[in-house]
């Protein structure tokens, strides 16, 4: 189990002349290590904008006028408006029983939950369409009912909450694990009922965590492309998260526009990892004055 | 209130941290559970809070059966040995939380838990700190909020897990003075677990002592230093010196020195001598055959009582405390060959003790 | 019961209760579905599927590629790492911040923004191509985006464990007359060994899986730049669902196979922290 917040790392130490290199050295290494970033992170950041804004700003906000691009991110939004808070409510109960109780099994659970993180996107969708699909098991059910999951918006908010499924567990888990149950104890001494511990003492503990780990959640529903691609039968204007929207104009040489959209989502992404900084910043300076006053 | 301990066992896995301990602590009282770790007292502690359920046993609080009560029930007040400050409340709203939790019946109006919070912070002289947080304070600072806010809930009980364990020496003291006049103060039956024997001797109305998951002994600080009932009390409580010798004829015989036992007593063969370094004398001459010829090793003049150390012919090292005039009376240098007398000792062997 | 003590704390049957629930409802009734497709079909079908020769050429892709991937991440993920820990420079944090961007940024929109960079007109691609090096829609390509999307996770998983070095065993080493270089590769190297172990597999494990951010380079030519992923797709796209989720359950054994390796690495690394 990964736990950003928690695992973050303090401030180094401060070296001393036997432990630092030449400067040479030192700049060299620097220098490759900004190439090698340089290649791989900034230039294809880079012509996301460059290519949305080629034909100038007018074209880029004429892509926005196509209602299939509205739909596209009303759909995006939904998806990850549903997928995010119920997996927040998940997180918070698995961290909860898995944090401040022993039991058997928990490693087993703890790597159940890791699941959805190791299959392969495409892999994610099908499990769905096996289920839901024509041909799957809740198929015949669910055309008698006139109900569709598969290449309709249910399948696509299904296949995005699975796999964004771990993120706030992951998040929540070893933080909570490490803030340990003396202060809930505490509240119970003290008389509060189990909800007023839970709500007084262990959520304004976990804020930091919680928002974390929401954060991610939500950036990987807004983005994901593989377990949609294979739900959702591309239907324009119906079945298109923003993802699949770019898919589509892409393959249409429409790339001014493919690239517009996706420079919204190129957006999010910056400002997804602007909020975790700022997350991370808040939380390293709490623990570095709980830590200061020993 | 009154707390009775009946017959409590209780097993951690394969671990056995109380077996079949009973107590029973008067109203009012400061009980010390004292021991070293590992003796199960802050089981015990937490057993009384309802913090843990005993497997076996009851806990009676006042004539009342508690042992399945929820420990948000059984109003009493826990400061644990790391304090559980609640780290995003500032120190008002700590001391405020066990009144503000309280079902609408029961809770007083605002304005009067502000004037019990504040009248609580005056008792514990934080008064000045009440907006600031746990992190921005101290920590013998963090036990005193520890204090106010199990104090805030007006408990039957105050239960303190090793609660000054963590400060400096210095710190410890002063608390541990203040922890008894507020006790003196407020007389609320208190329970201390500790595994500094001064700290208990100091405080506490009683002490008992535990040791590998049973009590030992039960007395007042005096019945328990003067008249330790088993060797692990006398070695635990205070420096004592340890001689292995042996008994007949109605003589102890450690090395050289023959010692007269008063009454009649069986020989014995592995004979456990406990004596206190201030119950033994030095002497320049030698006096017959009570006395036990040592070299001195290491002489510690500073403070109250001056700190002998020598080392007997058999190289047994012995310490002797002195008080200042004694000292000054001998004049003894380090170096120097001496006769060490007994005057009070105690005997135990495996089957009974003298 | 559960429970291997009691507990004071309210609500764990309440939070168990649920986690299983949600965890058989969401992930392992619709993962089994997979395994139980399989069962439907024939022995020598299945066999048939996973061996043919189109399926045995994206293995191969996938995982050469994958692995390529991650070899090239865990040279300069540690490089990035070292950098980011033990130097200082203008603009560190930020580039500190941006090392997640492969983490927060949609696979499609990194799929899009490589094939633009590396096609034959592409900033990166044009120059590439007059040197007669073909870098979109080949192999190469490939590797170029499992490179970028694997990019986090060494030098998020080495970070941590070099900032926690103890700085007096490399004072040590050098009191002892070893020079920086020996240092690094006695000392410093073996110590974080398991963490970089670690980030490889955490990097291999996400390529061989990864479908957004490579199909769009690789052009998909069948039994050359056609990846496991787009060959599931394709299969399904034809209705063959039988043979796509022959492919898929080889994929997933192997996914929780590498899952379970990755758990064994982070146990080991957290039991050599203990020591």
């Amino acid at each position: 189990m990964q736990g950003g917040l928690a695992q973050r790392a303090k401030s180094g130490n401060t070296r001393t002349l036997a432990t630092t290199e030449p400067w040479f050295v030192r700049w060299l290494l620097i220098s490759a290590a900004l190439l090698f970033l340089g290649f791989f992170l900034f230039l294809p950041l880079a012509i996301v904008f460059v290519e949305a804004f080629n034909k100038g700003f007018a074209a880029y906000f004429q892509s926005f006028n196509d209602p299939d691009a509205w739909s596209a991110i009303q759909l995006t939004l939904t998806a990850a408006a549903i997928a995010v808070p119920l997996n927040l409510v998940f997180g918070v109960a698995a961290s909860w029983c898995i944090a401040k109780f022993n039991f058997i099994g928990k490693s087993v659970l703890l790597t159940l939950i890791d699941l959805p993180f190791s299959v392969s996107p495409v892999i994610s969708g099908l499990i769905y369409v096996l289920l839901f699909g024509l041909q799957g098991w809740m198929g015949p059910w669910l055309s008698e009912h006139n109900f569709k999951v598969i290449f309709a918006v249910p399948g696509i908010v299904l296949a995005t909450i699975f796999v964004t499924f771990p993120f706030v567990a992951r998040e929540l888990i070893p933080l909570m694990e490490a803030q340990g149950k003396e202060e809930e104890e505490a509240g119970l001494v003290l008389g509060a009922s189990g909800w007023q511990v839970f709500t007084r003492i262990t959520l304004p503990n976990i804020k930091w965590g919680l928002l974390y780990g929401v954060i991610l959640c939500n950036a990987r529903a807004m983005g994901e492309f593989g377990a949609v691609s294979v739900v959702s039968g591309h239907i324009r204007g119906h079945t298109n998260t923003m993802p699949l929207h770019i898919e589509i104009l892409y393959n249409e040489y429409n790339f001014v526009a493919a690239f517009a959209v996706a420079s919204l989502l190129a957006l999010l992404a910056l400002v997804t990892l602007a909020a975790k900084s700022l997350v991370e910043w808040r939380a390293q300076r709490l623990q570095d004055t709980e830590e200061g006053v020993k | 209130m009154s707390i009775e301990v009946k017959n409590i066992t209780k097993v951690f896995g394969t671990y056995t941290a109380l077996n079949d301990v009973s107590l029973e602590i008067k109203t009012g009282e400061l009980v010390a559970l004292l021991g070293p770790s590992g003796s199960g007292k802050t089981t015990l502690l937490r057993v009384i809070a309802g913090l843990e359920h005993p497997d076996q046993g009851s806990i009676v609080f006042h004539g009342n059966e508690t042992t399945h009560i929820h420990t948000s029930e059984r109003n009493v007040g826990f400061v644990f040995q790391h304090y559980a400050l609640f780290r995003h409340m500032t120190v008002f709203e700590n001391v405020a939380f066990g009144l503000r939790v309280r079902p609408n019946s029961t809770r007083p109006p605002e304005a009067q838990i502000v004037e019990r919070v504040m009248k609580l912070l005056k008792l514990v002289q934080l008064e000045m700190l009440a907006k600031r947080y746990p992190s921005q304070i101290s920590g013998g600072q963090r036990q005193r909020v520890a204090l106010a806010r199990a104090l805030a809930v007006e408990p039957q009980v105050l239960l303190l897990d090793e609660p000054f364990g963590a400060l400096d020496a210095k710190v410890r003291k002063e608390l541990r003075t203040w922890l008894r006049r507020l006790h003196d103060e407020i007389s609320v039956t208190t329970v201390l677990v500790t595994h500094d024997q001064e700290e208990a001797l100091e405080v506490a109305d009683r002490v008992v002592v535990m040791n590998r998951a049973k009590i030992e002994q039960i007395g007042t600080p005096e019945e328990v230093y003067m008249h330790p009932a088993s060797p692990f009390i006398y070695d635990f409580l205070g420096n004592v010196n340890l001689f292995h010798g042996r008994v007949s004829d109605g003589k102890l015989i450690i090395g050289n020195m023959a010692l007269s036992l008063p009454g009649t007593h069986q020989p014995m063969e592995n004979a456990k001598v406990f004596i206190r370094p201030h119950a033994l004398d030095l002497a320049h001459s030698a006096n017959g055959v009570d006395q036990l010829k040592a070299r001195i090793m290491h002489i510690n003049p500073a403070g109250p009582l001056v700190r002998v150390e020598l080392k007997s012919e058999s190289s047994d090292v012995i310490q002797v405390e002195l008080s200042q005039e004694r000292y000054q009376e001998l004049a003894i240098k380090r170096g120097d060959e001496v006769y060490v007398t007994p005057r009070q000792l105690k005997i135990f062997t495996d089957d009974y003790a003298i | 019961m559960l429970l291997k003590e009691r507990s004071i704390l309210p609500g764990f049957t309440l939070t168990l209760g649920f986690t299983l629930v949600y965890l058989s409802l969401i992930v392992l009734i619709p993962l089994s579905a997979i395994f139980l497709k399989t069962t439907q079909g024939t022995w020598e079908h299945f066999w048939g599927t996973i061996t043919s020769p189109r399926v045995i050429a994206s293995y191969k892709l996938s995982f050469v590629a994958s692995f390529i991937a991650a070899s090239i991440n865990l040279v300069f993920g540690l490089l990035v790492a070292w950098v980011l820990v033990r130097y200082s420079f203008p603009g560190k944090r930020l580039i500190d911040s941006l090392v997640d961007l492969p983490f927060a940024l949609p696979t499609a929109v990194a799929g899009i923004a490589l094939t633009a960079l590396y096609a034959p007109n592409g900033w990166i691609g044009k120059p590439m191509a007059s040197l007669g090096i073909k870098t979109a829609f080949s192999p190469l390509g490939i590797v170029i985006a499992l490179t970028f999307i694997g990019l986090p996770f060494v030098v998020r998983t080495v970070q941590p464990v070099l900032q926690d070095l103890e700085l007096e065993t490399e004072e040590a080493a050098a009191s002892l007359g070893a020079n920086r270089f020996q240092t690094f590769w006695r000392v410093i190297l073996p110590s974080i060994g398991p963490a970089l172990l670690t980030g490889f597999a955490l990097a291999f494990a996400r390529a061989l899986g990864e479908y957004g951010s490579v199909v769009f380079i690789s052009g998909n030519m069948p039994m050359k730049t056609e990846i496991i992923p787009l060959l599931i797709i394709t299969k399904l796209e034809q209705y063959d669902y039988t043979g796509a989720t022959a492919i898929a359950v080889v994929t997933l054994v192997i996914s929780f196979l590498m899952l379970l390796i990755i758990n064994l690495l982070q146990w080991w690394t957290a039991r050599l922290k203990t020591r």
